[in-house]
C-alpha cells in the first residue's frame, strides 16, 4: 500500500536558522543580543548543536592583534587574496579582517579558553600562506585553543543560544525553501525522530549547513557534511558559485581520512612509495616534503597513479607512506604528540616503528551558495532572494576564491555570522510578511514519496560508494577533459539507479536509510556541478588543477555560478571577482592585482 | 595475506512503530584496522539497511557513537577490530545504546533528554566579572587555565554518565558537574554562588561514590573524578 505523506504542522518564527554550527550559532548570537525577544528556531541534522562539524577544527583562527607590533590588516588581506589565486571577493576580505580581533574579544567574554602565554595573552602560531610584508616571512598571527579551537568556538556558542533559550530542532532537515516572487518565507523541516513534516513561516531563513565532503571518497569532513543546504538551494532554481575549487589536503590518514597535519613534514617526516623511494625530489627538488599543499598532494596521487602506491587491504583504499622512523623520541612524544596518537588510534601504528599510511583527504569547499558581503543569497549576479542569507562553508561571499588559506574558515564562521546576524535583524524591523507559495511543502512530500515508493532492487551504501570513488578519482586532485566527462556520465546513471532503489524500511520516524537516500539526492546534485564547474573552467586555480590546462588564464578571472534547471540540465553563468582594494589605488594597491600565486 | 577477523555482533535493536526490541545477530570478516563505525556502515552496505546508529565526525571529537560494547561505554569511531578483540578477548560482541537517555531507534538514544543535565549546570559564564578600565582584554594566566583546561576537553558523549555508580535518577552526573566545576575555577565567571547551590544540592557531587568510574572510561582520559573531589573539598 503506497504511503500518504502530510505536513503534520505550520509553526511561525522571525529567524528560521537551518544548521547549528559556528556561523548559524553566532548569527543567532548577534540577533539575539541586538534585538532581544526574536523567535529563532535553529535546525540541526545532529543529535545536539555540540556534535556539530564546526568541533572539528583544530588549528586556529587569524586575527591581527591591533597592538601588534609589526603584522597589520593589509598583510592578512595581501595574504588571503594571493591564497585565492586572486578569486577572492576584496570587498569580502576586507571585512572579515577587519572584525578579526573585535570578535576573537567576543568569544572572550562568551567563555572561550584560548591559548595563553607566560603573560597570560593570547598566545599565537604561524600557519602555511600567513606572512609579514606582502610574503617575506612568517606572521604569527593565529590564535587557537590547544588542538581544538572550533571546539572551543562551538562550545562557546552552543552555551550561549542555550543562554538565549534559542529553541532547537535537533536531528531535523530543512528539504524545500518557500521562495515566491524573489521573497524567502520560510522552509519545510522533516523531524526525524518524529518522523515528521513541519512547515516553518519565518520573516528571515538562514542557510548555514555546512560542507559537503562526502562526495569524496576520502574526506576530513564528518558524515553528515552531504552538501544539503546547496542542493536544497539547486533545487529551488539558485546558483551555487565556483563548486569546482574543492580543497584537498595532502595527508589525511588512511582509514578515517583524518588530518596528518604539514608539522609532521616540517619535523622531517618523509614521504615514500610503494618501494620506499623518497619521491618527493622528483617533484620539487628544492623544496621536496616541505612544498605548498597542492604540490605534494598531486605528487602522491602521481605515484599512487603510477602503480607506485599501496593498497590498504582493510579500507581498499591507496596510499603512500610518511616516514617518521628516523625522528627523535623528543620529536614524536612532545612535538607530534597528538598526531602520532591519531595513527595510534585510528590505524594502530606506533609511528616510531612502522611506516604511516597517508594520501590526500577531501577537506574544504571553497564555493557554495552566492551571498553578498552581508550573506545575501543572490540569484544571480545582481539579483538577491530577499529573506534568504547563507553563511559558512555552505556560502560563498568570497572570501576564499580558489583556495583557502588555513586558520580562515573559523573566521569566516564568526564574522559572517555576525554580518548576517545585523542584516537579518534590519531586515526584521523593515520588512514586511509575505505569502507563501501555494504549493509550499508539496515538492518535498512528491519526493519523499518517490523515495519510499520505488521498486527496484539496489543499495544506496553501494550507489554512494561509486560516486565518491568516481569523484575522487576523475574530479579530485587531478582533473583532465576526458574523465570529468566519464565522471558526468557514470553520475548520470547513478542518478538513475537511486532514484529507481526501494528502501528496506518504509517507517517514516529515525528511518536513518530514507534519509540517506535524501542525502545521495543531494550529493549526486553537488557532484554533477563540481564536474560540471571543473569541465567548463579550461584552466588550472588554486585548487583546480587540470592536467590538460595547467596555467591559470585571465579569461577565466569570474565566479562560476553553476544551476540545475527543471529538467535537470546543469547550466552556468559568471559573476565577477570583486577588486576593490586594487581599483581604490591606495597604498600597495599593487598587491592586490592578478599576481602570481608563488611561494 | 593480511589478517581478517570473523566477528559475531549482538545488536540490540528496537522500532518504535510497533515498540518492540530484540537482539539481532550480525555475522561481519573485518581487517584488523576497520573501526566499529565501519562495520556498521558495512552492515548497511552488504546486510542490512535499517540498522539505525549514531555518528558524526567519527574523529573522536563531537561524543555522538558513544554506545555499550560488551558492557563498557567507548566511543564506537575509535574502536579497532583488533583493539575490540585483543581488549575483550573475545570475537562477539555485545552492542547496546548508552543507558543514559530513551531509545529512538536501534542504537540511536535521544541525546536532547541525556543533555538536559548539562544544560541544567548553565555550562557558560553566568555573569561576567568586568574588566577594569585600564584593562582591554582579559588576562589569564597558563597557571590558572591548568587547574580547569583538561576538563574543557570534555565532548559530552556521556560515557562517563553511563558507568556512573551513582546512577542518574538523582544525580546530575560527572560531565554535568564538571562542567559548572570549570565555571566555579574559571576567574571571569562571577555567578560563583549559584554554581555552588546546585553542586552542592540533592542532586549535587555529594551523590559521587568516588569509586572513579567515570575516570576510567572517558575516551578523552579526564580525570573527572578528581575535579568531582576537588569540588567537595571545596578546592576551585
Amino acid at each position: 500500500m503506497e504511503k500518504t505523506l502530510k505536513i503534520t504542522s505550520t509553526i511561525q518564527c522571525d529567524v528560521l536558522i537551518i544548521g547549528a554550527g559556528g556561523a548559524g550559532l553566532r548569527c543567532a548570537a548577534k540577533i539575539c543580543n541586538l534585538r532581544p525577544g526574536t523567535s529563532i528556531i535553529a535546525v540541526t541534522k545532529v543529535a545536539h548543536p555540540q556534535k556539530s562539524h564546526t568541533g572539528s577544527a583544530q588549528g586556529g583562527l587569524s586575527a591581527v592583534d591591533p597592538g601588534d607590533p609589526v603584522d597589520r590588516l593589509k598583510y592578512h588581506m595581501f595574504d588571503t587574496w594571493k591564497g585565492s589565486d586572486c578569486t577572492a571577493d576584496q570587498n569580502v576580505i576586507k571585512k572579515v579582517t577587519e572584525a578579526s580581533w573585535d570578535e576573537t574579544l567576543w568569544l572572550i567574554k562568551k567563555g572561550m579558553h584560548f591559548t595563553r602565554n607566560e603573560e597570560g595573552k593570547l598566545s599565537k602560531r604561524t600557519f602555511g600562506g600567513h606572512t609579514l610584508f606582502f610574503g617575506e616571512i612568517s606572521a604569527f598571527r593565529a590564535i587557537f585553543e590547544a588542538d581544538r579551537t572550533g571546539k572551543g568556538i562551538l562550545d562557546s556558542l552552543w552555551t550561549e543560544a542555550l543562554r538565549n533559550k534559542i529553541q532547537f530542532f535537533n536531528q531535523s532537515i530543512a528539504t524545500e525553501l518557500f521562495i515566491k516572487n524573489d521573497r524567502c518565507t520560510g522552509a519545510l523541516l522533516f523531524r526525524q525522530k518524529e518522523g515528521e513534516f513541519v512547515k516553518v513561516i519565518a520573516k528571515a531563513t538562514v542557510i548555514a549547513t555546512g560542507g559537503s565532503g562526502q562526495v569524496f571518497k576520502i574526506t576530513t569532513n564528518c558524515r553528515h557534511n552531504t552538501g544539503d543546504g546547496l542542493a536544497v538551494a539547486l533545487r529551488a532554481g539558485l546558483p551555487v558559485m565556483d563548486p569546482e575549487a574543492v580543497q584537498f589536503h595532502p595527508t589525511g590518514i588512511v582509514g578515517p581520512g583524518i588530518l596528518a597535519s604539514e608539522a609532521l613534514r616540517g619535523e622531517g617526516g618523509i614521504l615514500k612509495n610503494n618501494g620506499l623511494e623518497p619521491f618527493m625530489i622528483n617533484y620539487a627538488p628544492g623544496m621536496r616534503d616541505l612544498a605548498p599543499r597542492d604540490i605534494v598532494s598531486r605528487a602522491i596521487e602521481m605515484e599512487i597513479r603510477e602503480k607506485r602506491g599501496i593498497s590498504h587491504p582493510d579500507h581498499n583504499i591507496e596510499h603512500v607512506w610518511i616516514d617518521l622512523r628516523h625522528l627523535s623520541d623528543y620529536v614524536h612524544d612532545v612535538k607530534l604528540k597528538e598526531i602520532s596518537a591519531f595513527f595510534k588510534s585510528f590505524v594502530n601504528i606506533d609511528a616510531k616503528k612502522e611506516l604511516c599510511p597517508v594520501r590526500p583527504s577531501n577537506h574544504y569547499q571553497m564555493g557554495g551558495i552566492p551571498t553578498t558581503e552581508f550573506g545575501e543569497v543572490q540569484k544571480s549576479e545582481d539579483k538577491i532572494i530577499s529573506g534568504l542569507f547563507a553563511i559558512g562553508e555552505c556560502a560563498s561571499a568570497s572570501l576564499h576564491g580558489f583556495n583557502r588559506l588555513a586558520t580562515n574558515s573559523i573566521l569566516e564562521l564568526i564574522t559572517m555570522g555576525r554580518f548576517v546576524g545585523e542584516k537579518v535583524v534590519g531586515f526584521l524591523d523593515d520588512g514586511s510578511a509575505d505569502d507563501l507559495p501555494i504549493d509550499a511543502g508539496e515538492k518535498t512530500l512528491s519526493q519523499f514519496n518517490n523515495y519510499l515508493n520505488a521498486k527496484g532492487k539496489d543499495n544506496f551504501g553501494q550507489i554512494r560508494n561509486i560516486m565518491r570513488n568516481t569523484m575522487t578519482e576523475k574530479a579530485g586532485v587531478f582533473r583532465t577533459e576526458d574523465g570529468l566527462n566519464k565522471a558526468m556520465e557514470t553520475l548520470a546513471e547513478l542518478k538513475n539507479r537511486s532514484y529507481n532503489t526501494a528502501l528496506s524500511g518504509k517507517s517514516l520516524r529515525m528511518n536513518q536509510e530514507l534519509v540517506q537516500c535524501w542525502e545521495l539526492d543531494n550529493l549526486l546534485s553537488v557532484a554533477s556541478v563540481i564536474v560540471k564547474g571543473a569541465q567548463e573552467r579550461r584552466e588550472s586555480r588554486g585548487a583546480h588543477y587540470r592536467e590538460d590546462y595547467q596555467e591559470r588564464q585571465d579569461k577565466f578571472n569570474y565566479h562560476t555560478l553553476a544551476y540545475i534547471t527543471e529538467s535537470g540540465e546543469i547550466t552556468l553563468g559568471k559573476r565577477a571577482i570583486n577588486m576593490c582594494i586594487h581599483e581604490a589605488k591606495g597604498e600597495n594597491y599593487e598587491k592586490f592585482g592578478n599576481i602570481l600565486r608563488k611561494y | 595475506m593480511e589478517k581478517t577477523y570473523d566477528l559475531v555482533l549482538k545488536i540490540q535493536r528496537y522500532d518504535p512503530d510497533t515498540d518492540k526490541s530484540w537482539i539481532q545477530e550480525y555475522k561481519v570478516t573485518a581487517g584488523r584496522i576497520l573501526r566499529f563505525v565501519d562495520l556498521f556502515r558495512k552492515i548497511n552496505d552488504e546486510q542490512d539497511p535499517t540498522l539505525a546508529w549514531n555518528s558524526s565526525c567519527e574523529h573522536g571529537q563531537c561524543g555522538s557513537c558513544s554506545l555499550d560494547i560488551n558492557g563498557k561505554p567507548l566511543l564506537v569511531c575509535e574502536l579497532l577490530v583488533e583493539n575490540a578483540v585483543d581488549y575483550f578477548k573475545t570475537t562477539i560482541f555485545y552492542v547496546k545504546p548508552l543507558k543514559i537517555a530513551p531509545v529512538i531507534r536501534d542504537l540511536i538514544i535521544d541525546f536532547e533528554k541525556a543533555y538536559e543535565k548539562v544544560h541544567k549546570v548553565k555550562p557558560y559564564i553566568i555573569k561576567l566579572k568586568p574588566l577594569s578600565e585600564e584593562e582591554k582584554e582579559y588576562t589569564i594566566f597558563p597557571d590558572e587555565q591548568k587547574k580547569y583546561i583538561e576538563a574543557t576537553r570534555c565532548i559530552n558523549c556521556f560515557c562517563c554518565a553511563s558507568a556512573c555508580m551513582a546512577g542518574h535518577n538523582h544525580f546530575i552526573g560527572p560531565n554535568a558537574a564538571m562542567a559548572s566545576i570549570i565555571r566555579m575555577m574559571d576567574s571571569r565567571e562571577q555567578a560563583k554562588e549559584e554554581r555552588l547551590k546546585l553542586l552542592y544540592s540533592q542532586e549535587g557531587i555529594y551523590r559521587c561514590h568516588t569509586s572513579k568510574a567515570c575516570s576510567f572510561v572517558c575516551p578523552k582520559k579526564i580525570d573527572i573524578a578528581h575535579y568531582i573531589a576537588l569540588a567537595k573539598e571545596g578546592a576551585f
